[in-house]
């Protein structure tokens, strides 16, 4: 019997790691076994469950968006077991995934329209495989505005890419904002000198109260700490944003990525979900109908 | 096609059984409930039990089972059992529970150690009489039309045969000597006692529109009331024939090289369900997680109920939490 | 992967404050497995197995018993200070165990009074408390005494860099997974196991018997109030009830509540 076994995790080789941040490292990976590769495809807003064999299985976003065949980036944090054992890991070592899981975003509904990301903190990881979807197939897509919520400039993922964007990202129709919450940090401080209308000291509701966005033709995207979604939320809406033009991606402790062990349904009984397959990418309008989503 | 086996030709039905695959049934040992144990002597079976405590899941999704052999250089290497099990004596609660079970762990990205086990084992059914805690009619689960090989309802001095599947069809064909067709006065029979079954629930629930009732009344206060009393030990979970969440961990072995990955049954009710990396708790209050559990019961999608009335989660529930007054509370005002 | 060196090796201490070096004894019990995973550590200190030797830093420090005198307290600091990792074994070091049984209902002088014949506190004594009331513990291994598998699988985990994983769930998930028939319900027995940590595999409710609370309740998930009620329900006396509670987990906030004195004297 040759039975696919969807637990079972595949062999990939750790080709690069660099170091983002204290907590946060992004890891680079190569699936090993060629007659796999072909196979593995996977869409913005996707996740894997990573094996570190004898510490345990996590769930992990996808940070990148698909270039080159079996490869693919992930920033991981520093916060539990098997976080902890994957950050002990270098380059050559092995990972085993699997997936891609979930339904990812809705690229392709997307086209054509503007696309407004708003994340914080670590919430970037996934949007970046949206920015960076966006960027690959750049005449698919109109304006696209980023806004990112950081604690300080140490803590700022994809620090130089970002940096770039926010000064030149013009040029590729992206504007980039940053908000930041420490008050002592002056090297966001500096940004903030450089391009007062692009960088504040705030929450990341503050970029969008400052800012003139309209839902015109646009799509809103978030991620990022369960707290944020209300706030941009209610900014949103009250901005004329319906709840069918925002998007959201979720975060529960899905054990299996394959809708079975029932660690991510959420909902009360007329509108069950499960994080793992009916999401973790959802509307807003699916959050106002299943109960304890957002 | 119905058949007959009378009850004196049990013991050589079983025999037959035996070359099918190992037999388990309900057997109740002394100081013991009721349980689905491989039957070593036909004089200890049981058919006419009430309810087993660990429904018959435990066959094909395992309490605790090891899933794979790990390598830290060379990975996983599935565990795969492929044992072949006749289970014998199955309510039609419980085979429409394994039904549920199915589209979870088949119907899409299908897990190969239960779908592997669901096809090694043969379910025979058996009729059964309602206790107070039954309320399988109240769930449209308490006749069997899919998902077992073969299913026998008693009728006097015998058992009338419905045949569920092609191998079901096989156990017949090797039976031939022991089983006849059944008569018209057979079936008439079968009927009736079906009608008579009928008769003896007492215990019912409204389930019409239960979905949006349950939604609505977040804030009934029956929750926190049985919350106050529930110690959220997932016993209720575990003995439920449809729920299925389950944890897995691995454990390495003394070299730190190679181990296992082992899972377990879980349970919504328990406080580390809901946690994500980080300590953030999705449902951090007993009150949030007992809410979930009745929602959970009660939609397994837009056309199913996730329930079966089999009645467990109140028979073995330690604080007396009982779940059809529960729901009838909340209905009701 | 090679054989740590020696001097990679993670040194480790065992220390012992007030109990009954019980679950010392445990781990010299992985007699199987002993000797290959010790030689895994390097081991500063023993008190149960060798000499006692102070004055070396720690990677991993295991205490158990419980902080019952001032001579504990200063001990335990002193271990804390030196060691990268604090881990709490047994219920004593957890909890306080059954030296804290009495806690919030009489006062150390009684005790005295009643043991020694004497109010005066003599020996420094506190009310037994767990470590963690006084010190950061990074891990806990309840039970009275541990169990050598958890025991182990720590031990692994911590060689392996790893937090070890201990359960946090009842009793009752291991009866269930067991398929052991629930001693309230089947036979009214004042079992505790519905608040009670599990990782004893169910061990007593496995033999028919009711859990009598070893492994200590689990913190921050004790329906105290509903095992009174429940057992309430099958006729055991308040007062039955609440000692069987206190017998391990007198200094548990929601059992202690349960059995406090109205009128204490000379508590301080």
């Amino acid at each position: 019997m040759t039975v696919k076994n969807p637990l079972t995790p595949m062999e990939a080789e750790i080709i690069r790691v660099e170091e983002m941040t204290s907590i946060e490292k992004l890891f680079y990976l190569k699936l090993t076994d060629p007659q796999i590769i072909g196979e593995f495809h996977y869409n913005p807003g996707q996740f894997l469950e990573v094996s570190v064999p004898g510490v345990g299985e996590a769930p992990i976003s996808i940070c990148d968006a698909q270039r080159e065949p079996g490869q693919l980036q992930l920033c991981i944090r520093k916060v539990g077991r098997v976080t902890n054992a994957i950050h002990r890991l270098k380059e050559g070592d092995r990972l085993w995934i699997r997936g891609p899981y979930g339904n990812g975003f809705p690229m392709k509904l997307m086209e054509n329209h503007n696309l407004l990301l708003i994340a914080g903190g670590l919430g970037i990881a996934p949007l970046r495989s949206v920015l960076q979807h966006a960027l690959l197939y750049r005449t698919n897509y109109g304006l696209i505005t980023v806004m990112y919520g950081v604690r300080c400039y140490s803590m700022m993922l994809f620090r130089e890419e970002f940096i770039r964007l926010f000064r030149e990202g013009d040029k590729l129709n992206v504007k980039f904002l940053l908000a930041y919450e420490d008050e002592s940090d002056t090297k966001c401080y500096q940004l903030a000198c450089e391009r007062s209308d692009r960088c504040m000291r705030g929450l990341v509701t503050r970029l969008i109260e400052a800012a003139t966005i309209t839902p015109d033709n646009t799509y809103a995207v978030i991620c990022g700490p369960p707290v944020m979604y209300k706030f941009v939320v209610r900014e949103l809406t009250q901005r004329g944003f319906t709840p069918t033009q925002i998007y959201m991606t979720m975060e529960r402790r899905m054990k299996c990525g394959v809708g079975k062990c029932g660690h991510c349904i959420t909902g009360s009984s007329n509108s069950i979900k499960y994080v793992c397959k009916d999401g973790p990418v959802f509307t807003y309008w699916d959050a106002l109908k299943t109960k304890g989503l957002m | 096609m119905y058949k007959k086996l009378l009850k004196d030709d049990l013991e050589n039905f079983i025999f037959i059984l035996k070359k099918f695959g190992v037999v388990h049934a309900p057997v109740r040992e002394a100081g013991r409930v009721y349980e689905f144990t491989e039957l070593t002597d036909s004089k200890i079976l049981q058919l006419n039990y009430t309810r087993t405590m660990i429904p018959p899941k435990k066959f094909f999704l395992k309490p605790k089972e090891q899933l794979y052999i790990l390598n830290r250089r060379e990975g996983f290497k599935e565990i795969v059992d492929d044992s072949k099990i006749v289970l014998l004596g199955v309510h039609a609660c419980d085979i429409n529970a394994l039904n549920l079970l199915d589209r979870i762990y088949i119907d899409q990205f299908p897990d190969r150690y239960y779908k592997t086990r669901r096809e090694n084992t043969i379910i025979i059914g058996v009729s059964c009489k309602p206790d107070e805690y039954c309320f399988c009619t109240s769930t449209n689960s308490s006749y069997a039309l899919e998902g077992f090989d073969l299913f026998m309802h008693e009728i006097d001095d015998s058992y009338i045969i419905r045949i569920g599947s092609l191998k079901g069809f096989q156990i017949v064909c090797e039976s031939e000597n022991l089983l006849a067709e059944a008569s018209s006065n057979d079936i008439k029979e079968f009927k009736r006692a079906e009608a008579e079954r009928l008769k003896e629930f007492t215990l019912h629930l409204n389930v019409n529109g239960i979905q949006d009732i349950l939604d609505a009344s977040y804030d009934h206060p029956v929750w926190q009331e049985n919350a106050d009393i529930c110690f959220g030990c997932g016993s209720c979970n575990l003995v439920c024939p449809t729920c299925r969440c389950y944890d897995t961990a691995d454990f390495l072995n003394l070299d730190l090289k190679t181990g296992v990955r082992v899972r377990r049954w879980d349970s919504c009710m328990l406080k580390q369900h809901g946690l994500v990396a980080g300590g953030l708790n999705f449902r951090p209050t007993r009150v949030e997680r007992l809410y979930n559990r009745f929602n959970c019961k009660m939609s397994l999608s837009e056309d199913s109920l996730n329930c079966v009335g089999c009645g467990r989660c109140t028979v073995y529930c330690p604080a007396d939490i009982n779940f059809v007054e529960v729901l009838k509370q909340v209905g009701e005002d | 992967m090679k054989e740590p060196a020696s001097e990679n090796k993670p040194k480790i201490g065992v220390f012992s404050l007030t109990g009954c070096a019980g679950d010392q004894l445990m781990i010299l019990n992985l007699e199987d497995t002993l000797i290959e995973l010790l030689s895994k550590f390097e081991i500063k200190s023993f008190q149960e197995a060798s000499s006692y030797s102070e004055n070396i830093r720690l990677d991993i420090a295991f205490v158990e018993g419980s902080v019952s005198t001032e001579h504990d307290l200063e001990k335990l600091k002193e271990i804390r200070d030196k060691s990268s990792l604090l881990v709490a074994i047994g219920d004593c070091a957890v909890n306080g165990c059954v030296q804290a049984m009495r806690n919030s209902q009489t006062s150390i002088a009684e005790r005295m009074l009643d043991v020694y014949g004497v109010e005066d506190n003599i020996y420094r004594a506190l009310e037994p408390k767990g470590i963690g009331e006084y010190v950061r513990v990074d891990f806990e291994i309840p039970g009275c005494p541990v169990e050598k598998e958890e025991v182990f699988n720590t031990l692994i985990s911590l060689l392996n860099g790893d937090p070890p994983l201990i359960p946090d769930y009842p009793v009752c998930v291991e009866c269930k997974l067991n398929g052991y028939p629930c001693v309230i319900i089947e036979e009214g027995k004042p079992c505790l196991g519905p608040i009670i940590t599990a990782g004893c595999d169910a061990r007593c409710p496995s033999l028919g018997l009711d859990c009598v609370g070893c492994r200590g309740p689990i913190k921050g998930e004790t329906n105290a109030k509903a095992e009174l009620e429940a057992l309430r329900k099958r006729g055991y006396p308040d007062k039955y009830i609440i000692n069987r509670l206190r017998f391990f987990a007198g200094n548990f906030p929601d059992i202690r509540i349960l059995g406090e004195r109205k009128n204490s004297k000379g508590e301080k």
